[in-house]
């Protein structure tokens, strides 16, 4: 393994796997390639904690992140009638998908244009107006351009800091959008007035490339770090246990 | 009292023009023989209801049978759009589709609701989102106990909840396992409820995890062996995945779609058993 060099798809799965360290024992609920094999990650080094999903209704144990050639090691059994229990409780960080995002973190998955009659008509609402107000969310966005990272979102489908800030009680309390992992870079919410930062570039990008491709103003600190790259067993979990095959670099393509 | 009947005398007796109807089913057990029938008998004007529509929806709402869809999701399960879908709503093809949204969680929570014989349910969910400005079955409350600002979301009531299960016995009380999803509730929302199932049996065996709705709360049991495929029905059948990724491109072009449908669901004369 020491000739294999980190691709960016790799570097995007490490981002995914530090968005959830300090999770500790929660329902990690990434959903998408790199998420699934970032989250993986997470679990098979820094946050071995971590309960994961089969995609179906299982909760299982297995590092492997797309198939278990050796039978899946069930946990616990988890079926679509029984995720509210674990939603509302708190006890999750999903991370999913956000055909537009501004800068405070509202995200769109519902529909572009007009609500009313829009000009395209996405998957719906789903999960999300829960969420965003009873556990931590990221979002995880492949391919990052102005018109995903935009200055206004058509309709909220999940609620951003500026919105959450006019609520109040739990939903206030449990409100987090963690990290917004991109194939450029990771972005967070950690300034005062919690508009979307540069947390760090990937290699070979640079903040200016970041800000050309985002729709909105970013909050870019005067020292933006490099995102970290996969240590060699990292390398080695990635590209013999979670994903041998590689779907993640389809995901996201070398620069 | 459930009626053993055939599937054709089950949906004529259950299902009539302009009704609500919810088809549900999650990832497997989904209805789709019954909702071909549907086709077949012409059905016009109906409010289609279901948590997450999936390929059985893209076919009756290209079929023109829905004038309102009630949903929280929409898409072809790991493959991605639905086209019928959204030739409807974008273009109006071939009739325009009303929506009106929910979450996940404001769909389950309405028909347990409808179950419970309630008028409303309330969630956190929804607060600080654009679905309560959308949505007339979706409104602000405050908590009485602590001023909290909570969210209400309307009972559903169907007209009638359809659904697919693995057993009946003779008595028409029904018994479905493995992945489920709000079948339980949404059949006691409904003012009638028809089931479809893999076969009749002497006895139901208890099962671990299983739902089992006594005969009293159905209207009409039909055994259609198969009636959930391309989904599956678990330990009777395996899901057909090559076919949701065939219907991605049997569904992008309208003439496709209709030979498809005259070939595999209008042409079709349905089990009379």
């Amino acid at each position: 393994m020491t000739t294999t060099t980190a691709a960016r798809a790799d570097v995007c799965a490490v981002a995914v796997a530090e968005a959830f360290r300090g999770d500790g024992e929660i329902l990690a609920n990434p959903i998408g390639t790199i998420p699934m094999v970032g989250g993986r990650l997470a679990r098979a080094t820094f946050e071995p904690d971590l309960q994961m999903t089969d995609g179906e209704a299982a909760l299982i144990a297995n590092d492997e992140a797309f198939e278990w050639p050796g039978g899946k090691v069930v946990e616990l059994w988890n079926p679509y009638r029984s995720m509210f229990d674990i939603v509302w409780g708190g006890k999750r960080h999903v991370m999913m998908g956000a055909t537009q995002v501004d800068q405070y973190g509202n995200q769109n998955i519902a529909a572009i244009g007009e609500y009313a009659k829009p000009k395209t008509q996405l998957l719906g609402y789903r999960g999300a107006p829960g969420n965003t107000v009873n556990n931590t969310t990221s979002y995880w966005v492949p391919s990052h351009s102005p018109q995903v990272l935009c200055a206004k979102v058509d309709t909220v489908t999940g609620v951003g800091y500026d919105r959450a800030a006019q609520l109040k009680g739990r939903t206030a309390e449990f409100h987090e959008i963690r990290r917004v992992i991109t194939n450029l870079a990771v972005l967070d919410f950690e300034t005062p007035d919690h508009r979307m930062r540069i947390r760090s570039v990937h290699p070979g990008v640079t903040t200016a490339e970041v800000q050309e491709a985002t729709g909105f103003e970013l909050v870019i600190p005067a020292d933006v770090p490099t995102s970290r790259l996969p240590d060699d067993e990292e390398l080695r979990l990635l590209y013999e246990v979670i994903d041998p095959k590689g779907l993640r670099l389809k995901e996201v393509p070398e620069a | 009292m459930a009626v053993l009947t055939s599937l054709a005398e089950a949906i004529t007796a259950n299902v009539g023009d302009g009704d609500m109807v919810a088809l549900e089913g999650f990832t497997h057990l989904i209805p789709f023989a019954a909702g071909h029938e549907i086709v077949r008998q012409g059905r016009q004007d109906l409010t289609l209801v279901r948590m997450t529509p999936d390929v059985l929806y893209d076919q009756l709402i290209g079929m023109g049978v829905a004038a309102r869809l009630v949903f929280s999701w929409g898409g072809n399960p790991g493959v991605g759009s639905l086209h019928r879908f959204r030739d409807a709503v974008e273009h109006g093809w071939p009739r325009p589709l009303q929506l009106e949204e929910h979450s996940h969680a404001g769909m389950a929570n309405r028909y347990v609701a409808g179950a419970s014989g309630l008028p409303f349910a309330v969630l956190r969910g929804y607060v600080g989102t654009d679905l309560v400005d959308h949505t007339a079955n979706v409104a602000p409350l405050a908590c009485p106990f602590t001023g909290e600002r909570l969210t209400a979301v309307a009972a559903l009531r169907p007209d009638v909840t359809v659904i697919h299960a693995q057993q009946a016995d003779r008595a028409g009380n029904v018994q479905l396992w493995g992945i489920c999803g709000v079948q339980k509730e949404a059949v006691l929302a409904a003012r009638r409820a028809v089931v479809t199932v893999e076969e009749v049996v002497e006895e139901l065996q208890p099962r671990p995890g299983a739902i089992v709705l006594p005969g009293w709360v159905l209207s009409a049991v039909a055994e259609v062996p198969g009636g959930a495929q391309p989904s599956y029905a678990q330990d009777y059948s395996t899901r057909d995945n090559a076919f949701y990724e065939a219907w991605d491109v049997i569904s992008r072009d309208r003439d496709t779609f209709l030979g498809w449908m005259r070939t595999h669901v209008l042409d079709l004369v349905p089990s009379t058993t």
